[in-house]
């Protein structure tokens, strides 16, 4: 479904990433390791269009990126959950209109939101906590909402980034079950970490990148820097 | 644009206006200033273009010819004067004429009768009153008269008087114009500024919003919406507190200068009906505020 073409990015002068030759297939769910600076999020935030590539091609379901209008990047967005380390969440909106706000943006009725916010919150396990603000909830908790808000649109594909960084390792693993559960619905799962006992645990395809590039690529990986 | 996008996009605007009320509150009030001085230069603009205009219609040369000064001599000089091409027309009255009207006008009064009675002839003079075609032409007239051939038959010709008045007028309607168009232009551009830096605020207070909307897919224009939803509303608020304090300064003004300039303002100029008024308000203020909203907009929402 994702296909890179000898990728390039540049940050003033800078390669963030060089070269980058991949593919990732519907249903996946692929661990994207390496340090701080390998080129992780860059890599990223190309799949959905927050930063453009200086050359070579990123083909989404065949469909080129660049070549895609200001008006249609929205609509490519749709198709891509996005997860983040800090979490992003509205401070003042409960975890139901977290959701329910991400569906609003994307169109969705009233009475739409109302039945499905429940459905996927209870997904990601926080029945309970529907009428929750973030400041009641613990760093897990926080973290599924924001999956959940995700999830709203149906997205095919789910981009993790990080999404353990700031949590401990039993929360970290319940984040890495729900991860699994999504993608054993059919949701394709593009995860980056670079917490080691995670990856170990996955047992999935693992690409490593360093400064840039793509060192390994492996059907079922381990962590090997 | 779909009616559920329009209508989230001016809940969103309208969450936005009462969030930081002080802050909404002095976006307001800048376009409050910038249509009242807008208004009040249109309505001291249009009061003394009337009084112009009255005063102008007004104006007349009015020749008083000597007692003993025959009527074929008075006619003769008239059709002289009506060959000029600056006059319009000429009004002849006679001095039975005169008298006659003076007489009807002063009905019932017993001292005027009984003076006039006491007086061995008419004391009023025949008069001519020409109209020049325009206000400019009757210097022209004016020197016409002036010449020795007439000095045999005038008496008086009276025009500079009025022509003092007119220049004054005219005098006090450029400088309305001028410092009125001078101010509100001055002030819209403080108004832009203000609206342009409140949107801004907003844009600053929502960016974590704004982020996350592009994240989950929302169309630009689904994201920009808002802030101009607001602007919009500042807008409509400003006319709004605007004409409701015009209402009384032109009940109280209106029939005050009708009394004083002899005329019906409402009937000469629809520059007084107020919902004329407001929609130039509000035209003017949807303007102003839509196009600092779209330079914020364009200057800090990245999308």
């Amino acid at each position: 479904m994702i296909r890179f073409e000898n990728v390039t990015k540049l940050y003033k002068d800078k390669k963030a990433l060089e070269d980058i030759n991949l593919e990732i297939n519907h249903g996946e769910f692929v661990s994207l390791v390496g340090q701080s600076g390998a080129g992780k999020s860059t890599l990223l935030k190309l799949i959905f269009a927050e930063e453009k590539l200086d050359s070579g091609r990123i083909l989404i379901d065949e469909v080129d990126i660049a070549s895609l209008s200001e008006t249609e990047i929205p609509y490519l967005r749709r198709k891509i959950g996005v997860v983040f380390q800090d979490i992003k969440l509205l401070p003042k909106k409960t975890a139901f209109e977290n959701v329910g706000f991400a569906m609003e943006v994307a169109g969705y009725a009233r009475e739409k939101i109302e039945r499905d916010v429940p459905r996927i919150l209870e997904i990601v396990g926080l029945k309970d906590k529907i009428m929750n603000f973030p400041a009641e909830m613990s760093g897990g908790e926080k973290q599924r909402v924001a999956i959940a808000r995700a999830l709203a649109h149906k997205p095919v594909l789910l981009i993790a980034d990080e999404p353990t960084g700031n949590l401990d390792e039993i929360n970290s693993y319940e984040i890495l079950d729900l991860l699994h559960k999504i993608n054993n619905l059919g949701t394709t799962v593009i995860l980056a970490t670079h917490a080691r006992d995670l990856v170990n645990k996955i047992q999935k395809r693992v690409v490593t990148m360093e400064t840039g590039r793509v060192a390994y690529d492996q059907a079922k990986g381990h962590y090997k820097l | 644009m779909g009616s559920l996008a329009l209508y989230r996009a001016i809940k969103s605007g309208w969450i936005n206006f009462w969030r930081n009320f002080w802050l909404s509150a002095a976006a307001t009030l800048v376009m409050v200033i910038t249509l009242s001085i807008l208004t009040l230069t249109l309505i001291t603009f249009n009061v003394t273009n009337v009084a112009v205009k009255n005063i102008q219609e007004r104006v007349d040369i009015s020749v008083y010819f000597k007692g003993k000064v025959a009527e074929p001599q008075i006619l003769n000089i008239k059709s002289h004067l009506e060959a000029m091409p600056e006059v319009a027309s000429i009004n002849y009255i006679s001095a039975d004429k005169a008298l006659s009207d003076f007489r009807a006008k002063h009905a019932g009064n017993a001292l005027i009768e009984e003076s006039l009675a006491q007086l061995p002839d008419n004391p009023l003079p025949a008069t001519l009153q020409i109209k020049a075609k325009s206000l400019d032409q009757y210097p022209a007239i004016a020197t016409e008269l002036a010449k020795p051939d007439y000095q045999t038959y005038v008496q008086k010709v009276n025009f500079e008087d009025n022509r003092t008045v007119i220049e004054r007028l005219s005098r006090v309607l450029n400088t309305v114009k001028k410092l009125g168009v001078g101010m509100a232009i001055i002030f819209s551009f403080i108004a832009v500024l203000v609206i342009f830096n409140t949107i801004r605020l907003t844009i600053y207070n929502r960016r974590e919003e704004v982020e996350i909307m592009k994240l989950v897919g929302a169309t630009n224009w689904y994201i920009r919406w808002p802030f101009i939803v607001e602007s919009i509303l500042y807008g409509i608020a400003a006319s709004i507190i605007t004409i409701l304090m015009t209402i009384p300064i032109l009940n109280y003004l209106l029939p005050r200068l009708n009394l004083y300039l002899g005329t019906m303002l409402n009937d000469q100029t629809s520059a007084f009906s107020l919902s004329h008024i407001f929609l130039l308000q509000l035209g003017i203020a949807l303007l102003l505020g839509i196009i600092s909203s779209t330079i914020a907009i364009r200057r800090y929402l990245r999308v």
